[in-house]
């Protein structure tokens, strides 16, 4: 644990969190230096030393940043590539001191910052818990305790004894993921290591993650994988460029992301950042070439009539109007179906259903027909999409902006997001 | 003091850093671990007969009074000098070596620092175990034999100094491996290794003399020859003089180290 400073101290006095961080980090600074000619030799630093530039160009990684993160919480650092979150996780770890600031943690540290990181290749799987729980400070006997947990957690029984050299990449991050998580850490780091895995083994990550995190490990996971940052952390701070963009509540922060992402998105694409009236939508996020474009939906009953709003169980329709400035061939409609929180709960086309949608030209519409709408009442988001015939081209997309309620309706179930029809069956029918 | 403690925690990865060393230095060769002992005996040898038959270097007579054998007197002043290259190699190699690991986890630098020492003083503690051996055989025994384990401790401190300042110099300068070795070879025979120092005393102008005597590894080496071969106890002011430069250099290494070492991660 490092001594805190009165600065540290008072950034904790004036945080809303109710739990007391464990990590606080007190405007820190991280400079790096990218030498231009590395000076490797000493004749070089004694002879080049006056009256000359100097050899290195600086990089701040970090600037400024502050935060803190309460005990037992999960935390999510979010950023594309080179915004500093992975510095800023190093320098949580003690890997790097920071430039100017501080960075205080308190407990043990076990960081996934790399697969395999500290995997030595001659030796044995089994040598290498021993190496790596030592590195992580733990004695032989410790190690020793939990042993038999990571092996099992790994499921690399069989090749436990067999130097590490031999496994794959899939095998590195199962066993460095089964140490990490099992030498009873106070904090845990994660840097996008995970994703590495099979499904199966992601999900069963996961899981182990969440069971730590119910027994009051703190949590610091760094990706720029959205949707998985979302469901997993209770707060994100996004770092752009090394400076802190947004801390808080994890759907509030990840929305705020999403939103810069995909305009410059979209300007990366040609197209204009422009505003959709029909939803009062947060920001339009809209790209395509608009061979044909999408001009608005309309929720439809069987017979035709226009809804307000869908109702679970019941009969619905979205008709999706298009314009096709040209003579288009087999276009592909696509449909997704978003949370308000933005979880993408189904995305239909025509191509994976094989619906035949021919040549278009001029104005039209297309409808989803669906018997029972199995969506659960609430407010949901609805992306729609034109795409050439192989999906690889995109012809008018617009992202999360219309919306549309539904209410209850036939359906008999209350919670979650979907009503998924099934129908209960007792042993003795 | 932070810096014992954190270390104490540490001591299982320098454990295991040490025993990988090990276990990965002579994995795929035949012998195996007798290189480590067919390396210095080829030295001794070559120099037994170059030193010791052809230029005819006088040892002095062994303390039991009637041995008088160079390549054993050789032998004593070799386990210190292998120990201290051994260690000035090792650690500017290790920390280097190290670098993959510490850019992804943190543990205190010096680590693998100690753990090449700890390697180097396992293939030292084997070297000794012989010497002490032979001169069992050839009935050179004496109570001084207690004053090895001292010197070897002292010699330790020494080394570890020196290793941690010059493994740290490496990682920004890493044409110090090279000055080291040139280093290596002139200090080689500036320390009474294979001459006895009477030879220097005797025949070389009294700066040269001076500076010979005051050179650490000249003490260190006497001081285990006078342990082991001629079977004298070292003097309490050439124990004191080893103790004062074995602390203070480790103090100072330590402390420059610890002063320096904080970016080591960053320049690796």
């Amino acid at each position: 644990m490092t001594a805190l400073d009165s600065d540290a101290k008072s950034a904790i006095g004036s945080l809303p969190t109710k739990a007391a961080p464990v990590i606080v980090v007190d405007d820190v600074s991280k400079r790096f230096r990218l030498y231009r000619e590395r000076a490797n030799s000493l004749k070089e630093t004694l002879t080049v030393r006056r009256g000359r530039r100097s050899r290195f160009d600086d990089f701040w990684a970090l600037r400024d940043v502050s935060l803190s993160i309460p005990k037992g919480s999960t935390y999510g650092l979010i950023g594309h590539n080179g915004s500093g979150k992975s510095t800023l996780l190093r320098l949580m770890a003690g890997i790097h001191p920071p430039t100017t600031g501080h960075v205080m943690t308190e407990g043990r540290v076990s960081a996934l910052l790399e697969l395999g990181a500290g995997f030595h290749p001659e030796l044995s799987g089994r040598e290498n818990v021993y190496l790596n729980g030592s590195i992580l400070g733990l004695t032989r006997r410790e190690v020793n305790a939990v042993l038999g947990d990571i092996i099992e957690f790994s499921g690399l029984q069989d090749f436990i004894d067999s130097p590490v050299k031999h496994y794959s990449s899939g095998m590195y991050v199962r066993l460095g993921f089964a140490i990490a998580v099992h030498v009873k850490p106070d904090i845990v780091m994660i840097d996008e290591v995970i994703a590495v895995g099979d499904e199966e083994f992601q999900r069963r990550c996961l899981e182990h993650l969440f069971k730590l995190r119910r027994s009051g490990v703190t949590i610091v996971m760094v990706s720029h994988g959205a949707a998985l940052m979302e469901q997993m952390c209770d707060e994100i701070s996004w770092l752009d460029h090394g400076r802190l963009q947004k801390s808080g509540p994890s759907r509030e922060v990840v929305r705020s992301y999403l939103d810069v992402v995909n305009a410059a998105e979209n300007e990366r694409r040609g197209g204009q950042p422009e505003r959709d009236g029909r939803a009062g939508g947060p920001q339009t996020r809209r790209w395509g070439t608009r061979e044909v474009e999408i001009l608005d939906f309309e929720l439809l009953d069987p017979s035709g009539n226009r809804l307000e709003a869908g109702a679970t169980g019941d009969p619905l329709t979205i008709r999706v109007k298009y314009r096709a400035r040209q003579e288009v061939r087999d276009p592909v409609f696509a449909l997704g179906f978003y949370t308000e929180g933005g979880v993408n709960v189904s995305g239909p086309n025509t191509r994976f259903s094989r619906a035949v949608t021919g040549t278009i030209h001029g104005d039209g519409h297309v409808d989803y027909v669906m018997d029972r709408l199995v969506l659960m009442p609430g407010l949901w988001r609805l992306s729609i999409a034109v795409l050439d015939e192989t999906m690889m081209h995109t012809y008018d997309q617009i992202e999360q902006v219309f919306e549309f309620h539904v209410q209850p309706g036939s359906s008999v179930e209350r919670f979650g997001l979907a009503d998924p029809k099934g129908r209960w069956r007792l042993s003795g029918e | 003091m932070a810096l014992t403690t954190d270390l104490w925690t540490y001591r299982g990865l320098i454990g295991n850093l040490a025993q990988r060393a090990l276990k990965a230095r002579y994995k795929r060769s035949i012998l195996g671990w007798a290189w480590s002992l067919i390396n210095p005996f080829t030295t001794l040898v070559t120099y037994a007969i170059v030193f010791g038959t052809f230029l005819k270097v006088q040892p002095p007579v062994a303390g039991n009074g009637d041995l008088k054998n160079f390549a054993l007197y050789l032998f004593a002043a070799l386990v210190v000098w292998n120990f201290w290259m051994a260690v000035e190699n090792g650690s500017m190699g290790s920390l280097i070596g190290a670098g993959p690991l510490l850019r992804k986890v943190y543990f205190p630098p010096e680590c693998p620092v100690v753990a090449s020492l700890l390697v180097a003083l396992s293939q030292t503690a084997i070297e000794t175990g012989i010497l002490v051996a032979i001169m069992v055989i050839v009935h050179n025994v004496s109570w001084t034999f207690v004053f090895v384990p001292l010197i070897i401790a002292l010699l330790v401190l020494f080394s570890l100094g020196v290793g941690l300042v010059l493994s740290l110099v490496n990682v920004y300068y890493r044409d110090v491996q090279y000055l080291v070795q040139v280093g290596m070879n002139v200090l080689f025979y500036a320390t009474p290794i294979v001459y006895p120092l009477a030879l220097v005393e005797n025949n070389a102008p009294a700066p040269i003399a001076l500076a010979v005597r005051l050179n650490p590894m000249t003490q260190f080496v006497g001081a285990m020859r006078d342990a082991v071969y001629n079977l004298q106890a070292p003097s309490a002011g050439h124990l004191a003089y080893l103790a004062v430069v074995s602390i203070g250099t480790a103090a100072i290494g330590w402390g420059l180290f610890r002063r320096f070492a904080g970016r080591v991660s960053e320049e690796l």
